[in-house]
């Protein structure tokens, strides 16, 4: 019942969200939308509607990453055992960066692996899937219990990437770095929709797979030794959800960039709300907080003429958020 | 029935299990003991294949586990490590009712509510049912746990160092409730266990590890003996009889008493 109540109240601010992102700025846009001249009015209602088909095709991107963010942070808090780190946090996008720097930097700009946006976006995600999976069965494998580990893990990982990243950057020719960083400059302000199409029903499988599996994730949460005593193949189930957590990251950042701390308070927020351990109701509550603050937050920042960025906006709560739920996690 | 053929495990270079063969007794509480690093919460996990044994087999009434789904493993073997600390904000019944997993893959049927409200009431925490877990005292929490793998209805219980944090009381508690489900419930129990004396006043049977190995195994009787502990864990043991029963003190005896101490 409790539960209800949240998704409900939850649903009506992603609605609100969603109306405001759309038509807000109707209100407020110095031009007479609703002309009496029939020719001007014809042209002002086609400006009207290529205005809103683009902002729900963006619209419709951050949903997508609001709810691939949310759901990779849920499920690698749970195969790593915590609740503050989310894979943004440990440097999986600046991995994402770097893996389509060094693309770019191998294969040239004008190589199909980097033209293509479908086939660019099935190798970048493929290197990010290699990685993820070593680094887990190098690192993560047997620190999962030390947050503060795993953070250091995360610190030195995007830094290197950032790093190896602008040293590949620098020596590349300059017409190739050019035409880089339309890959790598993307943001929540710069989005790359040209993706939607592939990223949409990419998305809509995953989903659909990973909830299949919240099953086994939410005896996962009792420890290794005891879901495996349950019968959940423990490493394949891991494995599986690291595949699902790399493909993912890859998509939201390639869409709209990384945003380090969406994940991070989405999660927590409807923990706290639902007081619930379960992963399919957690999922629905993130997804939902998650689209709110991108959408709300971008229509916001839209209407007061970009003065920042959501993914200010964000770092700026979340950072907050994260600093006291360790101090929090320190206490207990 | 549970045999171990030929097992061996190494973390590194240093083996912890050396070529151990050995076959559970049915229907009986087998204690494992030896000193720290003996290997016997190795072995255990071995056991229920928390851990992948470098070399050797565990069969399942012939059957090798390895060939067997783990899930049907878990309809038959069910194993408690230490509790540890949980991160999830969970009540006795939602713990509870995670035991049926094996069976009801996440959807509770009638039956499965059934055992779960069975276990319950066996391991007395039904009215503790709607507590967190982490509102409970130790021997409380350990009992839920306990009715978990209850509810998961497997024949074999393998359970590591059970009585840790437990007061004496709730220990005492915590071992007549196993010995109770081994008569009524027939189940086959294994216990890794620190202290002797409640080894050797609960168990069936006895057995010991030292180095990687089983060294000695055999009754109560047998086994509470100066010169096996003495070899078992390098020690001077003392071995008294009380009540009729055997019990060993390890510690302060007449010689070794220091003036100082007193």
């Amino acid at each position: 019942m409790k539960h209800k109540k949240v998704f409900m109240w939850l649903s009506i601010l992603v609605v609100f969200s969603m109306i405001f992102y759309l038509f807000f700025w109707m209100l407020t846009t110095p031009y007479d939308l609703f002309p009496s001249d029939p020719l001007r009015a014809e042209k002002m209602r086609d400006a009207i509607l290529s205005i809103v088909s683009r902002k729900s095709i963006q619209m419709l991107a951050m949903i997508v990453s609001a709810i691939l963010i949310s759901s990779t942070a849920l499920v690698f808090q749970t195969l790593t055992h915590n609740r503050i780190l989310t894979p943004s946090l440990i440097g999986f996008d600046a991995i994402f960066i770097s893996v389509q720097t060094a693309i770019v930097f191998f294969f040239t700009s004008s190589s199909i692996i980097y033209l293509n946006p479908y086939i660019n976006f099935l190798v970048a995600s493929g290197f990010m899937i290699l990685i993820s999976l070593s680094l887990y069965k190098l690192i993560l494998k047997n620190n999962r219990n030390h947050i503060i580990f795993l953070l250091l893990v995360g610190m030195v990982l995007s830094t290197f990437s950032r790093s190896l990243a602008s040293f590949l950057q620098n020596i590349m020719d300059p017409e190739e770095f050019q035409s880089l960083t339309i890959r790598t400059e993307v943001s929540i302000t710069n989005m790359n929709t040209s993706i939607i199409g592939i990223a949409l029903p990419v998305m809509v499988v995953i989903i659909v797979l990973l909830i299949r599996e919240f099953k086994h994730y939410d005896v996962m949460s009792l420890g290794e030794s005891q879901a495996i005593s349950l019968g959940v193949s423990y490493t394949k189930k891991m494995n599986v959800g690291l595949i699902y957590i790399a493909l993912a990251m890859s998509i939201s950042t390639a869409m709209i960039g990384p945003i380090s701390f969406l994940g991070l308070i989405a999660v927590n927020a409807a923990r706290e709300m639902l007081k619930d351990y379960k992963h399919f109701p957690l999922f629905i509550a993130s997804s939902l907080v998650a689209i709110i603050f991108l959408v709300l937050g971008q229509g916001i920042i839209a209407e007061t003429g970009y003065l920042t960025t959501v993914t200010v906006l964000i770092s700026m709560v979340g950072g907050a958020y994260m600093i006291y739920l360790i101090l929090k996690e320190n206490q207990s | 029935m549970i045999e171990m053929k030929h097992i061996t495990h190494a973390y590194g270079e240093i083996k912890v299990l050396d070529d151990v063969n050995l076959t559970i007794k049915e229907e009986k509480i087998t204690a494992l003991i030896g000193a720290n690093g003996a290997g016997k919460s190795t072995l255990l996990g071995v056991l229920s294949r928390l851990l992948t044994p470098a070399t050797g087999a565990i069969y399942l009434d012939g059957v090798s586990i390895n060939q067997m789904k783990s899930k049907d493993i878990a309809k038959r073997i069910a194993i408690l490590k230490q509790t540890n600390q949980l991160n999830i904000r969970i009540t006795v019944k939602d713990l509870v009712s995670f035991g049926r997993f094996p069976h009801s893959q996440g959807r509770l049927k009638d039956s499965d509510n059934m055992k779960i409200e069975e276990a319950l009431q066996y391991m007395n925490v039904k009215d503790l049912e709607n507590r967190y877990l982490d509102e409970l005292s130790g021997g409380q929490r350990q009992r839920a746990y306990i009715a978990m793998i209850l509810a998961q209805d497997t024949k074999y219980i393998f359970l590591d160092e059970p009585l840790n944090n437990l007061d004496m009381k709730y220990a005492v508690e915590m071992m007549t409730i196993l010995q109770k489900m081994v008569k009524e419930l027939h189940k086959t129990i294994v216990v890794v266990m620190h202290d002797i004396n409640f080894a050797a006043a609960f168990a069936d049977h006895i057995i010991a590890m030292k180095d990687g190995q089983i060294i000695e195994e055999g009754t109560i009787d047998y086994m509470m003996d100066k010169a096996i502990l003495d070899h078992v864990f390098d020690h001077d043991f003392c071995i008294a009889g009380v009540n009729g029963r055997k019990v060993c003190i390890y510690y302060q005896q007449k010689e070794t008493v220091q003036e100082t101490d007193i």
